[in-house]
Parts: structure tokens; C-alpha cells; sequence
């Protein structure tokens, strides 16, 4: 089963965010509920915490890069 | 950082019992023998003479206030007169323990403690710079008059420059320390210490606190003594000071040498009635003053209550106060209790206390019982008190008999010189940054945050004509924080501090990252005072300091009613130009959260004279605008749209400089040339506007947009050229249309642009009701249908163009209803 990490929604107005920093690299091992990777929008940072268990198994985006609401930053396995 | 500390529910949520300690009440226990080997006879004498000179002086404008004639000498005095007979034993033996470099705040009844702070400084400083001082004081011109006309004898010629300056001033003339625009409720002068009193029951408090916060971070010697009455327990500012002075994260947060506690103490004389209601009994919970320190701090601020009608035993315990603050272990509180002889103000008939009353209390009248003393112990003979006594007498009189007199000391010349008063609320100085402070966390282009707007493109539109986002180009915020951070950077005596300025970055998030790059003492989270936040802020900039103090939204101004129209826009004036109040207030106005978070108060604090008001619409002039109010030395509000902090900078085409730059106030912008009809815009009603001119265009209507960047200084001059032109004004903002400052412009235009106009201005602003939620936001802020509409409803009816918006009620019926 794999698992989307999505941007989720951020607020009034705020459609976009950059992605600040990932926690942990591809393929290593995630907890629920741990922090996965810090988003910033154009107020304020959000960290977006794991939503299951698993093997990180994809990165769709890297640091510096900008995200829309609703975009899928990786996968968990 | 505040995650630093860590909150424990295991520890917290554990049983334990809260332990207060006793709080002394007139502990004072020494003998007179040691005292006078600690003081010295001459000393103690000394206290006897600047008790007389307090209360002769006193007497002096009661003579004045209730018979025209002092000694012979008569005289109409119409100013106010709080008198503190009775209560000299406070402010001499308060003084005695303080040093030249402590700064004391008053109240409204601070002649005493002016009278006595100054007598003190003379009798501490060294010659040298006594004289100097008095020199130095506007030009000498007060020491010759002294020297040519009150001849001093007795006291010498420091005395008397004291003396007169203060009658002077309380006399409102010139010669006054502040050429009597402070008067008699706010008399003072700072090289002897003595800093601002205050007509406002606790206004001190915090402006004390901020003065001993600028003590503190300077690592200066002296204490600071916010000298306040019993009925200030009454106001919520003290409250908030008190609070705020003894912040926990001092100690937890702050660091090495700034990890200890500004030194403040907060003194109350206890005259046991705040004017006529008595205070312990009826107005206030406590029955002893000093309890309150058990409610405010496990030390609870070393609180006792001391006898005021003893000067030994309120210079005993001032002096053991301020130890403990010079040790960074305050604040500390003192309960000064004595009884004030004199009314209220002389026109108090002492209806709420009886003859039986005062008459008791007499037997305690610090004078006498010291003067008994004095001749028991052997110190001086009865006569030579009586000789003293006369002395003091004649030396009140020599100043009265000068300063009475209106050809040799007169007021400020206002009929020569009509706007002599006006030429005193801004200073319009500037400083000039030069290099990186010594005290930054890391190199502040470093930071993510910075990185990440370095990334942006500075103007906000792409290659291809598009319109970019605000992650890919500078938004007002962005350039707000690119100001603010250059100046924290590059300016170590500017503090910065509000609701959630740390960690949070501000709630929307202009000082983020800002936490990385400066250390504690210089951007801190306050604690929910607006009042103290703002008064902090001014007595942090009137000490030396400058202060960048945010209020998260605009409607919380009320939080700080006192503090930002008595307090930070009336200290330059009243004190005649002598102090600077380089404060920036940054305030936002909000969106989306209804009535109490939504409204436009701009005409409110512009119709206060003594802020400049900035309000930026655009990113450019956000940063040029923001590093303007910031390098002033005058108070500043700067207005920020919580609805344009994502707007990107659509009118300057090589976008918003990295570099930093300053605009000047008083320019209006010209966004857009037209021919038919000027719309001048405040703040972010300049993009409906936009859209609304080029609706207009379609219908044969060529508009000219300004947008007014600020309202104080006002630029009347770009607007009535334009009108000149155009012969037609609408004014677009989101104030209330009750009152506003659009309606001032109005009204002036219609004067100055009288023959060139076609049609009378309009006033398009916000319906004088409640700012409605999120969802109904729409039917309240002006929308691009409402310019519309006014424009072609008002001027242009002829073009018969259909209307758009949902504005059609009668104004006059509304205006009847109370709307």
C-alpha cells in the first residue's frame, strides 16, 4: 500500500509554499506522526508530519522548490 | 527560544502548596544615634531644609490658588495645584537614597519629588558639572537670570536655578524647564534626574519600566523610580508595567550580561485617597498596599509598607531597594504611607474625610516630628530651626518675586510667532546607519528566510507579462522584514518587541526568522499589554533607546488609548523639544475577522496631533517607508493591510530595491495619469480603485489615481495640482466614512481648490457600522463596483451607467438613525 504526502490546504489566499527541508532521505524508515518536512508559505513554516508508517519511497519535490496546494511531495510505502 | 522551556506535565500537574512570605509593615527599627553616625549631622540637617523648601514651595501656590498673594506679592495663577503638604518626608527621604544618575517618574502631585530629586542631584554632583549643567541648559539663559535677578544667597545659585526653573515652568512661561508647555503636572529636568510626571493617574509606570529596560541594556548605573499614588493600583497600566517589568524570561531566556531584571522600583506614596475615594476600605481590594507584591512574583517584589512621615525610614528603604536592583534582583515595590494635609487640588473642600482625622494625623507631620528631633537630639537649637525656617522662606519668596513677574520671565512669545507651540511636536531628525552591530546570532543574509526572498524576483511581473505569486516575487511583507531587518542589524540601541515577535515571527510573520539572527534582549514576545508594550516602548526611547513596538491588530489601539494619544504623541511637545521619542508602532489592520479585528483606524490616530502616520500600499514603499520611520527620531504609526502583506510590487518597474533606501513622507503617489477625475486612495483601497479606472476608461472616463502613503505629514500639494486638472475628487478608504480623515482632505480641497472644482469631493469609506465577517466583507470595505458607482453616480450622471454595487441607501434618513 503506499501513502501520498500531500501540501495540505494553508490558510486564506494562500495557495503556494516552498519547501523548506526534508527530515529524512528516500528510502528510509518514517514513523506516523513524525515530522516528514518543513513547507513555507509566504507568512509562516509548517511541518507536515508523516500520515502513516513506512518506507519513505519517493521525493517528488526538493528544497527550494515550490508547491501548489493539494501536490503530492512523495510517497510512503 | 520559548521552546526552550519545556512545560512538564508531570511536574505541573503535581500537588504542592504556593508559600508566600511576610510582607513587613513599618519595620523601621533604627536608632537615631546610628543614623546620625551613617548621615552625618550636616546631612540630617539637610533633609530638615529640603523639607522646608518643599513644603514653603507648596504653601507658595496655595497662597496663590486660594488668595492671589503670597508674602506680599500678588499674583493670579490659573494652572492646576496638587499639592503634597504632608508628604515631604517621602520625597526627601526618597531622594536621599538615590544618586544624581537615577531617574524618578511622577505623577501629577510631583512638585515635591522634582523639588527634592533636584535637591538631592545638587547636593551629589561635583561642582564642575553642576555648573556645567546649568550652563549648558538652554544656553545659560535661565543661570543669568538667576545670577541677574533672584540674587541667591542662601542655597547658592543651583538652588535657586532649580527652584525657579520649576515655579518657572509650573507658571508657564519660558524660562520653565520646558518652557511651560509641560505645566505644572509634568514639570521636570533630566540632568538632575528627574524625568517625566505625568497628568495621567499611573502614565509613569510604564514609561518607567522602559527607561530602566534602556538602563538595563545600556549596563548603566542608574535605577529608575516610577513614583506613583495609591489610586494608580487602580489602573491597569501599572498592572501591565509591573507585570511586564519582572518578565520571566529575563532570567530564563535572556543572556549573559542582560540576564537579570531591568531595575525598577515602583514607589506609591500611600496617601491613603486616590483624590477623594479612600482607597484601602472602599476603592481597593487590598487593605495593605504592599499585598499586592504577594500576587505579582515569588519575590514578591521584596514589597514593604514603610512609614512616610519619617525620611529615615523611607531613605532606609529606598536605599535597600535600590541594592537589590542594582544586583539585577527587582523589581522591587514600596507602600509609602502618609498623610497628605493639603486637598486633592485647591479647590477640595475635604468633604470625604473629617477635621478629626487631619487633626490626628498632625501629630505625625513629617516636618514637625523631624524638627522636634532634630532640636531634642541637640543637632540645632530652637532658634536656629526658626532662623532656618526663615531662611527657606525668603528663598521661596526671592524666586516667586522673579518668576511672578511677566516682562522679565515671560511666556513663550506665540503672537510673534504663531506656530511656536506646532514647531515643537517633530524634530525631523534622522540617524544614519553605518555598520553591522557586534551583537548578531549569525550574519544576517544567512538566515533561510532571507535566502528564500534573496530567490524572489523583485518585481511582480514575470518575462511574460504575467502576474507572479508571492512565493516567486517580493511581498509587501518581504519588504517590511527586509527594512526592519536592516535596521535591527545595523542599529543596537533598536529593540524591537510585540505579541509573538520571537518565535512566531509576528502573527503574520514579518519578523520571521528574525530570532536566528537576534538575541533575546533585542526582538521579544510581550506579554498580552498593549498598554505596556507602548508605554515600555516610549520610556525605553526616552532614556536614550529607540523602540519598534507592534500591536498585532489595529483594534487593539484601544488596548493603548492612553499610551499612544496622551503619552507617545504629546512627550515631544510638552516637553518642549527637550526629549526624542524615536518610536516606530507597527499595527496591522485586519481582514476576515470581523468587528474587533477588521477596522481601519487611521483617522483616529491621525486626528491626534503629535504621530506621523504612515500607511504603505505598495512593497517599495513599504521598505522605503518603514527604513524612513524607523531611522526618525519622531513617534511613528505605520498601518499595514493584513489583506496586502502577499501583494507583489506592480508600479516600479526595476522592482523594489535589495538594497536599502528611504522614502520621504509627505509624497503622495501618482499610480496612474487621467484627465476626468482624481481619486486620491488610502492604503489598500488602491487596487479596487485600479480596477474600477479601467472600467471606467471603457465609458470614456480617464481617472488619475494617487495614493496618499501617508496622512501625517499630508501631500495637499500633488492633490490640488491634480484637482486643478481634473476638477473632480473622489477619497477611497476603508475608514469608517464618520470622521474620517478623508473628509478633512475633502473639506480642505474644497477650500483650496474652491474656483477649479467641478463638483463637490466625495467620501467613499466604510458604512458607520460593524466591519461584518469574512463572508460579508464584501458589503463593507469599498469595492470596485462602489468607485464605480460613485464616480458615475456623483460626477458623471449624464453617462447614464447602469449600477453595480449594493450602495443605495439615503444618507441623510441613515445619518438620522445614528448611522
Amino acid at each position: 500500500m503506499t501513502v501520498n504526502i500531500l501540501v495540505p490546504n494553508l490558510g486564506n489566499e494562500v495557495t503556494e509554499a516552498e519547501i523548506s527541508e526534508w527530515m529524512f532521505d528516500e528510502g528510509e524508515q518514517v514513523t506516523e506522526g513524525e515530522v516528514l518536512v518543513v513547507i513555507s508559505t509566504t507568512k509562516t513554516s509548517l511541518e507536515i508530519e508523516a500520515p502513516s508508517g513506512g518506507r519513505l519511497a519517493k521525493i517528488n519535490f526538493r528544497e527550494g522548490e515550490l508547491v501548489e496546494i493539494g501536490t503530492v511531495l512523495g510517497i510512503i510505502e | 527560544m520559548a521552546k526552550q522551556l519545556n512545560i512538564d506535565p508531570e511536574k505541573t500537574l503535581s500537588g504542592d502548596k504556593l508559600r508566600p512570605s511576610e510582607i513587613l509593615i513599618h519595620g523601621y527599627n533604627k536608632q537615631f544615634k546610628d543614623e546620625r553616625k551613617y548621615w552625618g549631622d550636616s546631612k540630617l540637617i539637610e533633609l530638615l531644609r529640603h523639607m522646608l523648601i518643599v513644603r514653603e514651595f507648596e504653601t507658595m501656590l496655595h497662597s496663590f490658588k486660594s488668595t492671589g498673594s503670597y508674602r506680599g506679592i500678588d499674583y493670579l495663577y490659573k494652572g492646576p495645584a496638587h499639592l503634597s503638604v504632608g508628604q515631604e518626608a517621602v520625597v526627601v527621604g526618597s531622594a536621599a537614597a538615590l544618586a544624581p544618575e537615577d531617574k524618578i517618574f511622577g505623577s501629577h502631585r510631583s512638585h515635591g519629588e522634582i523639588i527634592a530629586k533636584g535637591l538631592s542631584a545638587i547636593s551629589n554632583l561635583d561642582k564642575k558639572k553642576l555648573h556645567e549643567i546649568m550652563v549648558n541648559h538652554e544656553d545659560g539663559k535661565l543661570l543669568s537670570l538667576v545670577h541677574d535677578y533672584v540674587k541667591p544667597e542662601s542655597g547658592g545659585d543651583a538652588e535657586m536655578f532649580l527652584l525657579t526653573g520649576i515655579l518657572a515652568e509650573i507658571f508657564m512661561r519660558d524660562a520653565g524647564f520646558n518652557k511651560g508647555m509641560g505645566g505644572s503636572m509634568h514639570a521636570f529636568f533630566t540632568p538632575f534626574g528627574a524625568y517625566p510626571n505625568n497628568a495621567i493617574v499611573g502614565g509613569s509606570s510604564g514609561i518607567a519600566v522602559g527607561a530602566a529596560l534602556f538602563s538595563h541594556l545600556s549596563q548603566g548605573d542608574g535605577i529608575c523610580v516610577a513614583n506613583l499614588g495609591d489610586g494608580s493600583t487602580g489602573c491597569g497600566l501599572v498592572w501591565e508595567s509591573m507585570n511586564f517589568s519582572a518578565m520571566g524570561q529575563f532570567k530564563t531566556l535572556w543572556s549573559s550580561p542582560f540576564n537579570r531584571n531591568p531595575p525598577i522600583l515602583f514607589c506609591f506614596t500611600n496617601n491613603f485617597y486616590a483624590m477623594g475615594g479612600q482607597t484601602s476600605g472602599e476603592t481597593m481590594a487590598w487593605d495593605r498596599l504592599s499585598r499586592i507584591g504577594a500576587g505579582l512574583n515569588a519575590e514578591q517584589f521584596h514589597a514593604e509598607t514603610v512609614n512616610g512621615s519619617d525620611p529615615l525610614a523611607v531613605a532606609d528603604a529606598v536605599s535597600r531597594k535600590r541594592e537589590i536592583l542594582r544586583e539585577g534582583k527587582g523589581p522591587a515595590l514600596l507602600d509609602i504611607e502618609c498623610y497628605r494635609f493639603s486637598g486633592h487640588s485647591t479647590t477640595d473642600t475635604n468633604a470625604y474625610r473629617s477635621r478629626d482625622e487631619i487633626k490626628a494625623w498632625k501629630l505625625y507631620d513629617p516636618i514637625e516630628s523631624f524638627q522636634r528631633k532634630i532640636i531634642s537630639e541637640g543637632l540645632l537649637t530652637e532658634t536656629a530651626v526658626t532662623e532656618l525656617i526663615a531662611s527657606v522662606g525668603n528663598q521661596i519668596e526671592a524666586i516667586t518675586r522673579v518668576v511672578v513677574d511677566r516682562n522679565l520671565v515671560p511666556a513663550i512669545d506665540i503672537k510673534t510667532n504663531p506656530t511656536i507651540i506646532g514647531d515643537m511636536t517633530f524634530n525631523e531628525e534622522s540617524i544614519e546607519l553605518t555598520q553591522l552591530a557586534d551583537d548578531l546570532l549569525m550574519d544576517p543574509g544567512g538566515s533561510k528566510q532571507q535566502q528564500s526572498i534573496k530567490k524572489k524576483a523583485r518585481f511582480g511581473f514575470g518575462k511574460d507579462g504575467s502576474l507572479l505569486s508571492g512565493m516567486r516575487a517580493v511581498t509587501l511583507r518581504d519588504s517590511l522584514s527586509e527594512a526592519i531587518l536592516h535596521h535591527l542589524t545595523h542599529d543596537k540601541s533598536l529593540i524591537a518587541y510585540g505579541e509573538e515577535c520571537r518565535d512566531w515571527g509576528g502573527a503574520f510573520g514579518v519578523y520571521r526568522g528574525f530570532a536566528d539572527v537576534l538575541p533575546n534582549h533585542r526582538l521579544f514576545n510581550a506579554p498580552i499589554s498593549e498598554a505596556a508594550i507602548v508605554s515600555t516602548g516610549i520610556g525605553y526611547a526616552l532614556a536614550g533607546g529607540r523602540s519598534l513596538i507592534e500591536l498585532m491588530y489595529a483594534d487593539f489601539i484601544g488596548r493603548a488609548g492612553d499610551e499612544i494619544f496622551n503619552q507617545l504623541a504629546k512627550w515631544q511637545a510638552m516637553s518642549a523639544g527637550e526629549l526624542r521619542l524615536p518610536v516606530v508602532l507597527r499595527t496591522s489592520i485586519g481582514s476576515k475577522y470581523g468587528a474587533q479585528h477588521s477596522q481601519d483606524w487611521t483617522s483616529l490616530l491621525a486626528h491626534i496631533p503629535g504621530l506621523r502616520i504612515v500607511y504603505p500600499a505598495t512593497p517599495y514603499d513599504a521598505k522605503g517607508l518603514m527604513a524612513t520611520a524607523l531611522s526618525g527620531n519622531d513617534p511613528t504609526v505605520v498601518f499595514e493591510s493584513q489583506r496586502l502583506y502577499d501583494r507583489v510590487e506592480i508600479f516600479v518597474e526595476k522592482g523594489v530595491p535589495e538594497s536599502y533606501f528611504r522614502l520621504p513622507f509627505g509624497r503622495a503617489a501618482v499610480r496612474r495619469k487621467g484627465d476626468d477625475v482624481t481619486i486620491l486612495t488610502i492604503g489598500p483601497s488602491l487596487y479596487p480603485t485600479l480596477e474600477a479606472v479601467k472600467e471606467m476608461q471603457t465609458h470614456g472616463i480617464s481617472a488619475e489615481v494617487l495614493d496618499a502613503r501617508t496622512l501625517v505629514p499630508f501631500d495637499y500639494e500633488s492633490l490640488i495640482n491634480s484637482v486643478n486638472r481634473t476638477g473632480r475628487l473622489l477619497i477611497v478608504s476603508e475608514a469608517v466614512e464618520r470622521g474620517s480623515f478623508s473628509n478633512t482632505i475633502a473639506t480642505n480641497v474644497m477650500r483650496l481648490a474652491f474656483d477649479k472644482l467641478k463638483a463637490a469631493p466625495i467620501v467613499l469609506g466604510a458604512p458607520n457600522w460593524i466591519a461584518p465577517g469574512a463572508d460579508m466583507e464584501d458589503t463593507y470595505a469599498p469595492q470596485e463596483e462602489d468607485i464605480f458607482d460613485s464616480v458615475f453616480g456623483e460626477f458623471f450622471p449624464d453617462k447614464r451607467v447602469n449600477k453595480r454595487g449594493i450602495r443605495s441607501w439615503d444618507f441623510i434618513q441613515l445619518a438620522g438613525q445614528g448611522l
